[in-house]
C-alpha cells in the first residue's frame, strides 16, 4: 500500500476541513435566519420574524414568484432544445455535428458577464423590452449548453440496436425517436431539467443584466438588499432558495432511481462513462 | 429524405439558438467596442480605435494585471484544496463516495451572493470569527479580514472550487489503481511516486479543472464588489461600471473584447483537448 | 481550428459578415427609439392599473405600497436601481415603469430627453404643504413634471468610541484615527465634488485642470480609505467603518439600529454642504400614469409622510414629512436640513455638459481603478 497520501488519516482530516469550509457559511446562513434580533454577529434567540417579514413583503413575494417562472421555462425549454441537439450531435455524423459538439461548450466557459452584456445588447438592438421573457432567453442559451453535456453522456452509452430494430419492424424514423430513443433517455432528461431548474432559479449576473420591468428575480433583489443597509431577510430568502435549490438537485440525483435503475444519480449528471 | 439530414434537424433548433442569442450579440459588443456615446452618454456604432487606447490606458492595465492576478492565485489554492478532497473521495470514499460528491455539490446550489454575504457576516470586524480570536487571546484586537485582496480571492476560491474538484475526481477516479503499485515498486517513495505516476496520469482533471475555474475567476464582479476594498477593483467591475455606472457602453464592450480575446487562448486550449478526449467536460 | 470545424473559407466569409454588419450599424445608438407620442399628454389622476416603482432600494415605507394596494385594489410592484445611471438605462431600454425617483439633475435629462410626462399638480390633494422650494425650480419650469419626496445633505459620519478628532471639514476623510477604516461613498458625483469642495473649487466645475486637481486628491484619500461604499449603515454598524462619507438619512438608520446612538455622530463640512433631492416622475413608458399619480398623492398624505420618514430615515418636504424628521433628529441638529441650504442651487450636484459628465465619470473610473 503506497498511496500517494499515503496516511489516509491526513486526507480525512483535511477533506473535513474543506467540507467544514464549504458548509459554516451556510450554516450561519440558517442559523442566523432564525434570530430574534436584526444583529448579524450575535444570536440572540429563536423566532421566524424574518420568515414572516418575507412572507408579508409583497415585493419580495413576487420576486420568488418571478424566480420560480423563470426556472419553470428555463428548464422546460431548455430540456426540450437541448435534447433535441443531443440526440443530433450524437446520431448525425455530419461535419457540422462535428464542430457543434465542441462549440456549444463555449456558452458554458464564457465568463457570465460576458453573455450578460452581450444579451443587453442584442435585446435593445432590436428593441425588445427588458422583462421576464429576456431573462428567459437568456437563461436559456447557457442551460441548452448543460442539457446537451448530460444528455449526450447517456446518448453515448445507448446503441442504435433498437432503434434498428423498431424500424425494421415498420416504424418511421421519427416513430423510433419518440418511441424508443426519448424513453430511454428520460432519467438524464429529467435529471438535466432539474439541474437547470437550479441554475436558473440561483443565477444572478445574467438576470443583473437583462432584468427589466417586471418583478426582478430573487437574487436581483438580494444584491439591492445587500448593497443598502442591514436586512438579515436575506438569511430568511438564502434560506428558503437553498430548500427549492437544493431539493431540485436532490431529485435530479433520485430520478435515475425512481426510473427503476441502478446506477446513481450523480453519475449521470455528471455524465461520468459506466 | 436522407439519414443525414434527418440528424441534422436535431441540431437545428439548438444550433439557431446558440448563435442568435450567443454568437450574434458577441458580434455586436465586438462591433460596439469601435463605437462611441453620444451626448445623451447612448452608445453609438462606429469605426473608432479610441476605446482600445484606453484600455491600454496606464491607468486601466493595472487593472486587467491584477484580475489575472486574482485568477491565478484562484486557480493555484483551488488546486491546492480540491486534489486532496478529490483524491480522498476517489480512492478512499468507497460507498460513501457518492454522498461526499453530493455533499461537496451542495454548496454551490446556494445562491453565490447568500454565500459571500454570509462570509461578509463571518469575518467582518465583529464577526464571529474575530469575535473567537479575541475571546481566546489570539488576537488583541480584530483582524480586517473584509475589504482586502484576500477576502476577494477566498471568495473566488469559495464560489468556484467545484469547478476544480469535479473534474479532478473523474480522472482520480478513471485511474488504473495497479498503475501505482506498479509506481511504487519503480519509484519507492510515495512522494516520488505520486510525482512521478498519480500527477501526469491526472493531468487531463487538472487541466480542465485550472481552465474552468481560470475563466470564470477572471470575469467576476461580485466577490470584488462584497469583499474588496478600495484596491480591489477587476476588470468585471470595471465593465459592469462602464454599463451601470458611468454610461460608457463602447468602452465596456472594449474591454470585454480584449478580455475574451485573452480568455480565448485558454478555451481554444482547452475545447481541442475535450475535443481529443483529454480534458474532463464538466 | 480544424478540430472546431471551422475552415478557412467559413472564417473569412464571417469576418466579411462582420465587416458588413458593422457597417450598417455604424452611426445608429445601440437603443432603439421608444414610443414618445405621449410624451405632451397631461396625465389625471385616476386608477388605470397595476403600479410598477423603480426606486433605490429600502427606500419607501412597504407599508405605505400596501396600504395603497388594499385601499385602490390594485397590484403596487417595486423593482430598483443601484444608481441613476442605471436607472437612464433600464428606462432608455424601453422598461415600462410607472414611478421613478431621479434627483434633481436627472429630471432635467429626463426632460430634455423627453422620456417623463407632464401632470397637474394642482390635482394632487396633498401637494398644497410641500415646501416653496419645489415651486418652478431650475430643473422644472412651472413644476410640471415632478413632486419633490425626499432631501438630504452630504457629510461625514464617524464612530464616537474610536475617533474624536474632526475638524469639519473634508478634510476629515483623511483622518488619522479612522486611517483604514474610512469608506467614501460609491457615487462619482460624491466623491469628487468633496474633493472639488475641498480644493475651493465650484462643486460642479468642468474645467479640466481643476478636476485634475481633484483627481490628485481623491487619490490621496484612497490611500486611507477600506472601500468605496453605499452601504453606510452596514458599515457603520458593523463596525467596518470608523468614519464614512454619508448621506444625512443613513446615518438616521445607522443610529435606529443600535443600542447607544450617540457612538455615530454626523457633521456637514464648513468647505460646502452638497444638498440634494430625489423627486418622483411618471416616464413616458409608464402603462398606469393615472395610477402613478394617484400613488404620488398617497406618499405625500401627512399620516403616509410621517411614516415613510420615521421608516427610511430622510426628511420629506411635506406636512408629516417634516415633523417625523423633526423628531428623528431632535438629538442631533447636525442631521438636519435646513431648507435654506436647498435653495443654494450652486451646492445640487448638476453636470450640464455632456462632455463634463464624461470627464467626471472617466476620472471616477480612474481613481477606482
Amino acid at each position: 500500500m503506497s498511496e500517494p497520501f499515503y496516511k489516509p488519516r491526513f486526507l480525512r482530516v483535511f477533506t473535513g476541513l474543506v467540507y467544514l469550509y464549504l458548509f459554516i457559511p451556510i450554516v450561519i446562513v440558517i442559523v442566523f435566519s432564525f434570530n430574534s434580533e436584526k444583529s448579524l454577529q450575535v444570536m440572540q434567540g429563536f423566532s421566524f420574524r424574518w420568515y414572516s417579514d418575507f412572507f408579508n413583503d409583497p415585493t419580495l413575494m413576487d420576486s420568488l414568484l418571478t424566480s420560480v417562472q423563470i426556472a419553470v421555462l428555463t428548464m422546460v425549454i431548455s430540456t426540450i432544445v437541448g435534447t433535441a441537439l443531443a440526440i443530433g450531435l450524437v446520431r448525425a455524423h455530419s461535419g457540422t455535428a462535428k464542430g457543434f459538439n465542441i462549440l456549444m461548450l463555449v456558452p458554458l466557459i464564457t465568463p457570465e458577464i460576458v453573455a450578460g452584456i452581450s444579451a443587453l445588447l442584442i435585446f435593445s438592438q432590436l428593441g425588445i423590452t427588458l422583462s421576464i421573457w429576456t431573462i428567459v432567453l437568456a437563461h436559456i442559451t447557457f442551460s441548452i449548453s448543460y442539457v446537451t453535456i448530460v444528455v449526450r453522456g447517456r446518448l453515448a452509452t445507448i446503441g442504435t440496436e433498437v432503434e434498428d430494430a423498431a424500424q425494421d419492424l415498420g416504424a418511421s424514423k421519427w416513430e423510433s425517436v419518440r418511441l424508443v430513443l426519448v424513453p430511454s433517455l428520460w432519467p438524464a432528461i429529467v435529471a438535466a431539467g432539474l439541474l437547470v431548474f437550479a441554475l436558473s432559479f440561483d443565477d444572478f449576473v445574467l438576470s443583473f443584466f437583462t432584468t427589466g420591468e417586471d418583478a426582478q428575480p430573487l437574487p436581483v433583489r438580494i444584491w439591492s438588499m445587500i448593497r443598502f443597509g442591514v436586512s438579515p431577510t436575506i438569511n430568511a430568502v438564502g434560506t428558503l432558495m437553498m430548500v427549492v435549490s437544493i431539493s431540485a438537485v436532490a431529485l435530479a440525483v433520485l430520478v435515475p432511481r425512481l426510473f427503476g435503475r441502478r446506477e446513481s444519480g450523480v453519475k449521470v449528471l455528471t455524465g461520468a462513462e459506466e | 429524405m436522407t439519414s443525414k439530414r434527418f440528424w441534422d434537424w436535431f441540431i437545428f433548433p439548438g444550433g439557431v439558438w446558440i448563435a442568435l442569442l450567443f454568437a450574434v450579440p458577441l458580434c455586436l459588443v465586438l462591433a460596439l467596442s469601435f463605437g462611441h456615446v453620444d451626448d445623451f452618454g447612448r452608445g453609438v456604432y462606429g469605426f473608432t480605435l479610441d476605446n482600445y487606447k484606453d484600455v491600454f490606458d496606464p491607468t486601466y492595465v493595472p487593472v486587467l494585471l491584477r484580475s489575472v492576478g486574482y485568477a491565478l492565485a484562484t486557480v493555484i489554492l483551488c488546486l491546492l484544496v480540491g486534489y486532496p478532497v478529490a483524491y480522498f473521495i476517489a480512492r478512499h470514499g468507497g460507498r460513501y463516495r457518492y454522498a461526499l460528491l453530493a455533499a461537496l455539490v451542495i454548496p454551490f446550489f446556494v445562491n453565490y451572493l447568500v454565500r459571500t454575504y454570509a462570509w461578509v457576516a463571518l469575518l467582518s470586524d465583529q464577526g464571529l470569527v474575530n469575535n473567537l480570536l479575541v475571546d481566546l487571546g489570539l488576537s488583541q484586537q480584530p483582524i480586517q479580514f473584509i475589504n482586502t485582496p484576500f477576502a476577494v480571492i477566498g471568495g473566488l476560491v469559495y464560489g468556484y472550487i467545484i469547478f476544480m474538484i469535479l473534474p479532478l475526481y473523474g480522472s482520480i477516479e478513471r485511474m488504473d489503481p495497479s498503475v501505482i503499485e506498479a509506481g511504487k515498486d519503480l519509484y519507492g517513495s510515495p512522494f516520488r511516486t505520486f510525482l512521478h505516476v498519480t500527477l501526469p496520469a491526472t493531468q487531463a482533471g487538472i487541466l480542465a479543472g485550472c481552465v474552468l475555474v481560470f475563466l470564470p475567476a477572471v470575469g467576476d464582479f461580485v466577490s470584488a464588489q462584497l469583499l474588496g476594498g478600495p484596491d480591489t477593483y477587476m476588470v468585471g467591475n470595471l465593465i459592469q461600471d462602464q454599463f451601470f455606472a458611468a454610461s460608457n457602453w463602447p468602452f465596456g464592450s472594449a474591454l470585454t473584447v480584449i478580455m475574451m480575446l485573452f480568455l480565448a487562448v485558454w478555451m481554444v486550449f482547452y475545447l481541442r483537448r475535450a475535443s481529443r478526449g483529454e480534458a474532463e467536460v464538466l | 481550428m480544424g478540430d472546431i470545424g471551422l475552415n478557412r473559407r467559413q472564417l473569412l466569409l464571417a469576418g466579411a459578415g462582420l465587416l458588413a454588419t458593422a457597417y450598417g450599424l455604424s452611426g445608429c445608438t445601440v437603443e432603439r427609439p421608444i414610443d414618445k407620442s405621449a410624451a405632451g399628454d397631461v396625465v389625471e389622476p385616476k386608477i388605470d392599473g397595476d403600479l410598477m416603482i423603480f426606486n433605490w432600494a429600502q427606500y419607501m415605507d412597504p407599508s405605505i405600497k400596501k396600504s395603497f394596494a388594499d385601499k385602490y385594489g390594485v397590484a403596487v410592484n417595486e423593482v430598483n436601481f443601484d444608481n441613476l445611471e442605471a436607472m437612464m438605462t433600464k428606462l432608455r431600454a424601453g422598461g415600462s415603469y410607472d414611478l421613478i425617483f431621479p434627483s434633481t439633475e436627472y429630471v432635467l435629462r429626463l426632460r430634455n430627453e423627453q422620456l417623463i410626462r407632464p401632470f397637474n399638480r394642482s390635482r394632487l390633494k396633498n401637494a398644497d404643504t410641500l415646501s416653496k422650494f419645489y415651486d418652478d425650480p431650475w430643473y422644472d419650469p412651472n413644476s410640471e413634471f415632478s413632486v419633490p419626496y425626499a432631501y438630504y445633505t452630504t457629510g461625514i459620519a464617524w464612530n464616537t468610541n474610536e475617533v474624536d478628532t474632526l475638524t469639519g471639514s473634508w478634510n476629515d476623510l483623511s483622518n488619522e484615527q479612522a486611517w483604514g477604516r474610512i469608506f467614501m461613498l460609491d457615487d462619482f458625483q460624491e466623491g469628487i465634488g468633496q474633493a472639488n469642495l475641498l480644493n475651493g473649487f465650484y462643486l460642479n466645475t468642468d474645467k479640466s485642470d481643476q478636476l485634475q486637481t481633484s483627481k490628485d486628491t481623491l487619490l490621496d484619500q484612497k490611500k486611507g480609505l477600506r472601500g468605496f461604499s453605499t452601504n453606510s449603515v452596514q458599515n457603520l454598524v458593523s463596525g467596518a467603518a470608523a468614519l464614512t462619507q454619508a448621506w444625512n438619512g443613513d446615518v438616521v438608520n445607522a443610529r435606529n439600529q443600535v443600542d447607544d446612538p450617540s457612538i455615530f455622530a454626523y457633521e456637514t463640512c464648513k468647505e460646502g454642504v452638497p444638498v440634494g433631492s430625489d423627486l418622483m416622475c411618471i416616464p413616458i413608458t409608464s402603462k398606469s400614469p393615472g395610477t402613478a399619480m394617484m400613488f404620488m398623492d398617497w406618499v405625500l398624505k401627512p399620516e403616509n409622510a410621517y411614516k415613510n420618514v420615521m421608516w427610511n430615515g430622510y426628511p420629506m418636504p411635506v406636512a408629516g414629512g417634516r415633523e417625523a424628521f423633526a423628531k428623528l433628529v431632535k438629538d442631533d441638529p447636525s442631521i438636519d436640513v435646513n431648507l435654506d441650504q436647498l435653495a443654494d442651487s450652486a451646492m445640487e450636484y448638476r453636470l450640464d455638459s455632456p462632455e463634463a459628465r464624461q470627464e467626471w465619470t472617466r476620472i471616477w473610473t480612474e481613481v477606482k481603478a
